[in-house]
């Protein structure tokens, strides 16, 4: 029977020309929608379709491209299928509109992803600070976050010649590759 | 009433019992033999306690056992990496404890914050913001290890090295100050340390500086807790 839904499903899904859509395997279905229509995608889904559990809201930073990619994965128990409802948005207006409306618990994915990426979802309950309450810098998950950068200006580090170890350090003991080149190795790189 | 407390008179007496020395090393001797351990299990290191504590390799019969406040803890183990969060907690469960108190930093990101280096939710080296007697480097320190520190721990107690908790009180300002760069300026903890240093009698120039002014001026009254069910 759930084989059969699926089957019905993808050809739904196909004939609509402002998705893409592609069958992964038995159980997984990505679709490319555009950010105007997640929406209303959402609700055919879960109102026609019985895709009532929203698993996760996945976001990834495209920086070269300027957008955002945000990812609703929902899954029917009927047809035991995720479908992966990928959507791009610009980087510079950075801000979508909630779907707590479809999925009440997208709140706590909201509220993440706002903290994590500073991505602003209209109509979401709460986008006060979740995890990172004291945090005050940058979303740290941006690809323009310079993690590194932000520890060195934060944290001393340990030394790692003390005068004890130096004894051990002529007997050829002590640490092999210094960390200051493994540390700043990719730095160096660039 | 705290300006009562003020008037009591306190007398400072010379020690004049001939065995009074011996008495002070029998007395480090007890405490290093009864080691009430608070192990703030931060991170993965915590595995390696549970091996330690039982019948593997019984710390109990070297005298440490598990103890599960603060106020009557004498070594706070942290094991493992410390998230900036994390920090804070320690630190308050750190002043709670009651002087001797001896830290011990289980795990390389204690040490230098380890694998999380490059982290920026975690803090790297716990000295920076409490003094740390040992550490027990290892991702993860194996239980013999643990239990080897632990016994260095106990013999610096007993030969009286382990003051590195009166560090805190002579310090204070140094810490402070990395606390606050960690937290922001109007980081306050709930317990007195310059009025505990007065009391054990550590006051040095260093205790008092500009984090601590820093602290005076943001600080606000405690008030206690609502109680609602």
């Amino acid at each position: 029977m759930s084989k059969e839904l699926a089957r019905w499903m993808d050809d739904l899904l196909q004939e609509i020309d402002t998705l893409k859509f592609e069958r992964k395997n038995e159980r997984r279905v990505r679709v490319d929608v555009d950010s105007k229509s997640v929406h209303s995608l959402l609700e055919l889904l879960r109102g026609r379709a019985s895709f009532v559990h929203l698993s996760a809201i996945s976001c990834v930073d495209w920086i070269d491209e300027g957008q955002f990619e945000l990812v609703y994965h929902i899954w029917s128990y009927e047809m035991n299928t995720l479908v992966s409802v990928h959507t791009r948005i610009s980087r510079d207006s950075c801000s979508y509109i909630s779907v707590y409306d479809i999925f009440p618990n997208c709140a706590f994915y909201e509220r993440d992803i706002h903290e994590m990426y500073g991505m602003y979802f209209e109509g979401s309950p709460c986008m006060d600070k979740f995890i990172l309450t004291e945090w005050d810098g940058p979303p740290p998950m941006r690809k323009d976050f310079d993690s590194e950068a932000w520890v060195n200006e934060h944290f001393d580090w340990q030394d790692y010649h003390p005068d004890w170890l130096q004894e051990l350090e002529t007997q050829g003991g002590g640490i092999a590759i210094h960390p200051e080149e493994q540390r700043f190795s990719r730095r160096n790189k660039e | 009433m705290m300006k009562n407390l003020e008037n009591i008179p306190v007398e400072q007496r010379r020690r004049t019992n001939p065995l009074a020395h011996v008495f002070d090393e029998f007395m480090a001797f007890c405490q290093s033999r009864s080691l009430f351990m608070l192990h703030y299990c931060t991170g993965c290191g915590a595995v390696e306690l549970p091996p330690v504590m039982t019948s593997r390799f019984d710390g109990e019969r070297l005298g440490i056992s598990p103890m599960v406040s603060p106020r009557q803890a004498d070594v706070l183990l942290v094991t493992g990496y410390v998230s900036v969060k994390t920090l804070k907690r320690v630190i308050l469960t750190y002043e709670q404890m009651p002087a001797p108190k001896y830290v011990v930093g289980i795990c390389s990101c204690t040490v230098n914050g380890g694998m999380y280096w490059q982290s920026y939710a975690t803090a790297k080296k716990l000295s920076d913001y409490m003094p740390v007697d040992i550490y027990i480097a290892g991702c993860m320190p194996r239980p013999e290890a643990v239990i080897s520190g632990m016994r260095d721990l106990m013999e610096k107690i007993r030969t009286g090295k382990a003051d590195s908790w009166k560090d805190y009180f002579r310090n204070y300002d140094h810490y402070l100050g990395q606390q606050q760069r960690l937290f922001g300026p109007k980081w306050q903890t709930p317990t007195d340390i310059i009025g505990e240093a007065e009391h054990y009698g550590l006051i040095t120039k260093n205790t008092r500086g500009e984090h601590t002014r820093l602290l005076e001026e943001h600080q606000k009254r405690l008030e206690p807790l609502e109680m609602r069910l």
